[in-house]
């Protein structure tokens, strides 16, 4: 597994906007490689770049410069199709304002990431009923999301965020609008869930102690990497992951 | 469609639950297509009847007709003084009271006049199929009629007798010798002594004193002066007879007769029945009944306005000076030119009317439409310039009134109304949408990230936008039907007024009844086919496609990134 590729090699990325006349980095010269099944926390404060990093990594942008390999293919030299399939098949996105479809239920929002993916007739609700009472929501199926918690909100994004058996999960700020307890709950949970599939997450985060419950942390400011180290002790990604599994 | 069941009930929800912007575009569409449906409705109805009511002689298969008109000079067509002729042909309007009835009797009388549109024999009409280009020619007789009813008035001639006297004064012969002796022999006779007659000698003699030798004799007017005037010769009796007996004036007044006779005018036309297609009323104009059958005989048509007015029906019994005319079918005579009330087999009319042979309407089909003005032309100078020829055209032309505005209206400004109203919703549509779009960035943002095709985002947006355009086209055509509906029954007359029985001048005082306007009044339908209640739905699904479309083009341009970045 280790000689394996990378799930993500990211070589001096930058991606700038153009805000008047002048051009402003979000991210600048990143270089970064996440091996499958890893758990990485960004964190930095923000406007870091964290955010940027992760759409970048998730496909959901291109960068201006550098390449992103995702298990050994360049992002850029993919169609918006192709992107398109990717997020459907190998991401799962969870987000800081949960971004569920207001006019869905929780049931309807996991159907919305499963019925793109040709899963249809009686299997869309069942499988998304089982996703639901992964993140123990069956009961609150046919809410609508304003009926429900900020807490039980993110629950049925990661729910449809784990719909369709993805590679990574790309969570930005998870926890920002969700109290400690809550968020704290809400990580276990993503960990977990992730941990038992052997799935990929990078969350991004200002908060240093969920920063800390992560096996590896990458520091971002000003849009560049401050404290990745280079070499790391690879057992130690192995004994977490192992550790995790066991769970 | 099972893949089609997340994605439908998708929209539902979206529809279903943002309730009041549902709304506002569904009934915005639906009003857009409610009004397109009545304008378009209305403008149906408007041509509908302004077929029946502009296009005349189009519609009856004619492209000209020809009459004689009056005129004070410029003798032609027929030839002579169309003053007198004018007269001549009128003048069965100067009636014989005394042909009425007994004085005071009722009497029920039609009169037939020509009018200023003058008759001419129907060979003369006849002649015009000779010419090139004519396909075929009909005559029509078209006569104002004047019903009269009341009471024969009473002729009074007043005479009065002056006692104007008339003295006359007159020398007379003395009686002669003979005539003396006489009257002598006849006073002795009857024992009158008149003096001696020896005195008499040398004298003439006589009544009075003579001349002879001065001695004044008299006579001796005894017992016996009845006697005296018996022996006076009769030359002396016829004088006296004569002074005695006053003479007397005449004077003689004929006042007006006094009458309660009622006047109604109505307009009479005989039909070359034999010639339905382009006789001055064809059979494509029965609205109810038949027409005329082939061989004429006393039957009559109406038009429906004066059968409305007069209370008759199809086979109603129409008196006519004598005659029963049975009302075989009610006709929608078109305005303009040559219309009437009645119709009567031109044969019938020209018996009763004393018009035998003759006619004053000639309608003319040219061979084809191209051939209509040099046809026109040519008729003009075979005929002479009397000869009026109208071709449908201007007779379309000379008709006002209320629907002819509407009608134009309807034209200019219908189409025009039409594509601002469908205009407006669908701008809404747009609008709403756009604002839509604009609201749910970041949802669509997500759909994105979540791993929707560009595709399935926008044909969801579109297909939200197609089922507001359905359903909102639907409610429209709702609307709409129930709009015409209303319209329908409330009705609204539209008028159209066209000069009929000729044109000229107003002579003879006969101007008032001759020029009598025809009048149409249409009630203003708004007539809804399946193809305009299609053409709606079609309306308001273009609306919602044409919205789909701009909101579906935005939610193409969105990255999903920047999607994402935006927080509502």
């Amino acid at each position: 597994m280790n000689n394996a590729a990378p799930l993500f090699e990211v070589r001096g990325v930058a991606k700038r906007f153009r805000r008047g006349d002048a051009a402003v980095a979000a991210v600048d010269g990143i270089d970064l490689v996440i091996g499958a099944g890893e758990l990485l926390a960004l964190e930095g404060p923000s406007g870091s770049g964290k955010t940027t990093l992760l759409q970048l990594l998730g496909a959901l942008d291109r960068p201006t410069e550098g390449s992103i390999l995702f298990e050994g293919r360049d992002l850029a030299a993919l169609s918006d199709g192709d992107l398109a399939h990717l997020r459907l098949h190998a991401f799962g996105f969870v987000f800081q304002q949960f971004n569920l479809i207001p006019t869905l239920s929780a049931l309807e929002n996991v159907e919305a990431a499963l019925a793109p993916a040709g899963v249809q007739g009686d299997a869309l609700p069942q499988r998304a009923q089982a996703l639901l009472e992964e993140v123990d929501l069956a009961a609150r199926a046919e809410h609508l999301p304003w009926h429900l918690s900020g807490g039980e909100q993110q629950r049925v994004a990661i729910a449809r965020a784990l719909a369709n058996e993805p590679r990574v999960i790309l969570a930005d700020e998870p926890t920002g609008n969700l109290d400690s307890k809550t968020g704290a709950d809400v990580i276990d949970l993503l960990a977990g869930l992730a941990g038992m599939r052997g799935t990929t997450v990078v969350v991004a985060t200002h908060d240093v102690t969920l920063a800390a419950r992560a096996p590896r942390r990458v520091a971002m400011r000003d849009g560049r990497i401050v404290n990745e180290p280079t070499e790391r002790p690879a057992a130690a990604s192995v004994e977490a992951l192992e550790s995790r599994h066991l769970n | 469609m099972n893949w089609a069941v997340f994605y439908l009930r998708y929209i539902r929800r979206e529809l279903s639950r943002r309730r009041a912007r549902t709304l506002l575009t569904v009934l915005g569409l639906a009003l857009g297509v409610a009004l397109v449906i009545v304008i378009s409705g209305l403008s149906n109805g408007l041509s509908r009847a302004q077929k029946t009511a502009l296009n005349p002689l189009s519609s009856i298969g004619t492209d000209l007709t020809v009459t004689r008109t009056a005129q004070t000079q410029n003798p032609g067509f027929g030839g002579g003084n169309d003053a007198g002729a004018l007269l001549q042909a009128n003048q069965s309007v100067i009636t014989d009271l005394s042909k009425l009835g007994k004085p005071g009797t009722h009497f029920v009388h039609d009169f037939f006049l020509p009018g200023t549109q003058l008759t001419f024999p129907a060979s003369q009409g006849a002649r015009l199929k000779s010419l090139p280009g004519v396909a075929a020619v009909a005559q029509g007789l078209l006569l104002v009629a004047e019903h009269q009813s009341g009471t024969v008035p009473k002729i009074v001639a007043r005479l009065k007798t002056g006692g104007q006297t008339f003295n006359i004064r007159r020398r007379i012969k003395p009686p002669t010798e003979a005539e003396q002796q006489q009257i002598q022999a006849c006073l002795q006779k009857n024992g009158v002594t008149i003096g001696s007659p020896s005195t008499t000698q040398n004298g003439t003699g006589g009544f009075q004193g003579g001349t002879g030798s001065g001695r004044r004799r008299r006579f001796f007017v005894g017992p016996g002066g009845g006697a005296f005037a018996k022996c006076l010769p009769k030359r002396f009796h016829q004088l006296v007879t004569r002074f005695t007996t006053p003479l007397q004036s005449y004077r003689q007044v004929l006042d007006p007769p006094q009458t309660n006779i009622r006047t109604t005018p109505y307009t009479i036309g005989g039909v070359d029945q034999t010639q339905p297609d382009i006789a001055l009323v064809t059979p494509s104009q029965v609205t109810k009944g038949r027409y005329l059958s082939q061989a004429g005989g006393p039957e009559a048509l109406v038009a429906g306005t004066y059968a409305a007015k007069e209370k008759l029906k199809v086979g109603s019994k129409l008196d006519l000076n004598g005659t029963s005319f049975r009302v075989v079918g009610l006709v929608s005579p078109p305005l303009g030119g040559q219309s009437a009330d009645v119709y009567l087999p031109l044969k019938e009319l020209q018996t009763l009317a004393h018009e035998k042979g003759l006619a004053n309407v000639v309608l003319v089909r040219a061979d084809k439409s191209s051939s209509v003005s040099s046809v026109k032309k040519e008729i003009e100078n075979n005929l002479g310039s009397s000869a009026q020829v109208a071709s449908s055209s201007q007779v379309a032309d000379k008709i006002t009134g209320s629907l002819v505005n509407a009608s134009n209206l309807s034209h200019s400004l219908g189409l025009v109304l039409e594509i601002l109203v469908a205009a407006a919703a669908f701008l809404l549509a747009v609008l709403l949408t756009l604002s839509s779009v604009g609201k749910r960035v970041r949802e669509l943002g997500t759909l994105k990230a979540i791993g929707w095709t560009q595709r399935l985002v926008v044909r969801q947006v579109v297909g939200e936008s197609l089922a507001q355009g359905i359903i909102g086209g639907l409610l429209g055509v709702g609307l709409g039907v129930a709009a015409a509906a209303i319209f329908d029954a409330f009705g609204y007359g539209l008028s159209a007024t066209s000069p009929s029985g000729g044109s000229g001048a107003n002579l003879l005082g006969l101007g008032n009844t001759t020029l009598r306007t025809a009048k149409q009044t249409i009630d203003l339908h708004a007539p809804l086919t399946v193809e305009l209640i299609v053409l709606g739905v079609a309306l308001a699904v273009l609306g919602g496609l044409l919205a789909g479309a701009a909101g579906g083009l935005r939610a193409s341009r969105l990255r999903p990134a920047e999607a994402l970045r935006r927080v509502e």
